[in-house]
C-alpha cells in the first residue's frame, strides 16, 4: 500500500512537472550557425517600424551597436553604414527581409545582417510603463540563414515609489510617475530591450568566451519579461 | 576586522569587466541623429574623443566602428586630414573593415 502511494505520488510528481518543464536548449542548439560559421562582423539593418511611434526607429537604431560590439562582434560602424543605405535607396530593410543578402557582403564586408521588427511600442494611460514588442533577427549574409532570432514584449516600467499611505501617498506617487514618464528617456527603453534580448548572443570572437558558452542555456525564443527602471 | 574581511572577499570576487566602455555614447548619438544642430555635434564629437581615449573595458581598445564614424563625422565638418586618419586606424584596429572603410576612402579621394 505504502509502496503504491510513494509511486503514485511519484507518478503524479512526473505528471505535473512534465506539464511545466520545457526542455532547456543549449545555445549550440538554439544558436547553431553562429558556432559553425563563426561570423565576426555584423551589420545593423535600419529597424522596422511597424509601431505606432514614428520616433522607435531612431531609438533603436542608435543603441544597437553597444551590446553586439560588448558580446565580442564587430560592427560595421552605424553612421556610416546608416548614410550609405540610404544613398544606395536601400533604408527600408522590410525589402531584404527575405532577400538574398549577398550584395551586402560585397558592399559592407559584413557576415551578418540584424533586422529589428518593432511590432508595438505602447504607452501605458497612466503614462508609468512602456511596452515594446521587438523581434530580432540575425542572418548569415553568406547562407541566408537565421543564426539568431528572439521576440520579446518588454515592459519598461519607469513608475517610483515615494512611501507614503493612502489618498496623499497614491497621489503623490502618481504625480511622480508621470513627470518620470515625461523626462524618460526613450532610448533607455530600446536601450533595455537590447540589452536583454541580446544578452542571450553567443560570444563573439573578440570575447574571452568565444565558443565557450555553447553548452550554456539559451534563453526563450518568445518571452514576456517587465524591467524595472 | 570585519570590513577588512568584506574588502577581502569583494577583491577576490572576479570582476566582470564590458569589452567596452561608451560614457555618453549612446544618448549623444541619438541627440545627433535626431536634433543634427551644433551643439549635438559638439557633444558626439566629445563622445567619440572619450570613447577612444578614456577606455576602460577589458580589451583596452577602441570598439569596432568609433574611429570610422568619428571620421566620417569630421570629414562632414570639412576636418579632411583627421577625418581620413580616423578611417585609416579603423582598418588598422579591426582590419575586417577594410572592405567597407577602403570604399569610403575612395569616395573622398
Amino acid at each position: 500500500m505504502l509502496k503504491n502511494t510513494i509511486l503514485l505520488t511519484l507518478t503524479a510528481l512526473v505528471l505535473t512537472t512534465g506539464c511545466t518543464v520545457t526542455e532547456p536548449v543549449s545555445k549550440l542548439q538554439a544558436y547553431n550557425g553562429l558556432y559553425t560559421e563563426k561570423p565576426v562582423s555584423l551589420l545593423i539593418m535600419p529597424p522596422i517600424n511597424r509601431s505606432t511611434n514614428v520616433e522607435a526607429k531612431e531609438y533603436f537604431h542608435t543603441t544597437l551597436n553597444v551590446p553586439i560590439a560588448n558580446a565580442g562582434y564587430y560592427v560595421i560602424p552605424p553612421f556610416l553604414s546608416m548614410d550609405i543605405l540610404k544613398r544606395e535607396s536601400a533604408y527600408d530593410a522590410e525589402l531584404f527581409l527575405d532577400a538574398p543578402l549577398a550584395k551586402f557582403g560585397e558592399v559592407f564586408g559584413a557576415d551578418m545582417a540584424l533586422f529589428t521588427l518593432i511590432h508595438k511600442w505602447d504607452k501605458s494611460s497612466i503614462g508609468a510603463t512602456v511596452t515594446v514588442d521587438v523581434e530580432y533577427i540575425i542572418k548569415s549574409i553568406h547562407t541566408n540563414e537565421v543564426l539568431f532570432k528572439r521576440r520579446g514584449q518588454v515592459t519598461y516600467d519607469t513608475s517610483m515609489n515615494l512611501g507614503g499611505s493612502g489618498l496623499v501617498g497614491a497621489l503623490a506617487n502618481m504625480a511622480a510617475s508621470a513627470i518620470n514618464t515625461a523626462v524618460t528617456k526613450y532610448v533607455d527603453v530600446a536601450r533595455a530591450c537590447n540589452s536583454y534580448t541580446l544578452s542571450d548572443l553567443p560570444a563573439g570572437t573578440y570575447s574571452p568566451t568565444f565558443l565557450q558558452d555553447s553548452i550554456q542555456n539559451a534563453g526563450k525564443d518568445v518571452f514576456k519579461v517587465t524591467i524595472k527602471k | 576586522m570585519a570590513l577588512l574581511l568584506l574588502a577581502a572577499l569583494g577583491s577576490c570576487a572576479p570582476q566582470v569587466l564590458p569589452l567596452y566602455t561608451w560614457g555618453s555614447y549612446e544618448q549623444d548619438s541619438y541627440n545627433y541623429l535626431h536634433k543634427a544642430n551644433e551643439e549635438s555635434i559638439q557633444n558626439l564629437l566629445l563622445a567619440y574623443q572619450e570613447v577612444i581615449e578614456n577606455q576602460e573595458g577589458s580589451r583596452e581598445t577602441t570598439p569596432p566602428g568609433i574611429c570610422a564614424d568619428y571620421g566620417f563625422l569630421l570629414l562632414q565638418l570639412d576636418r579632411v586630414a583627421e577625418g581620413k586618419a580616423m578611417l585609416e586606424k579603423e582598418i588598422e584596429l579591426y582590419p575586417e573593415s577594410k572592405v567597407f572603410v577602403d570604399r569610403i576612402l575612395k569616395l573622398i579621394e
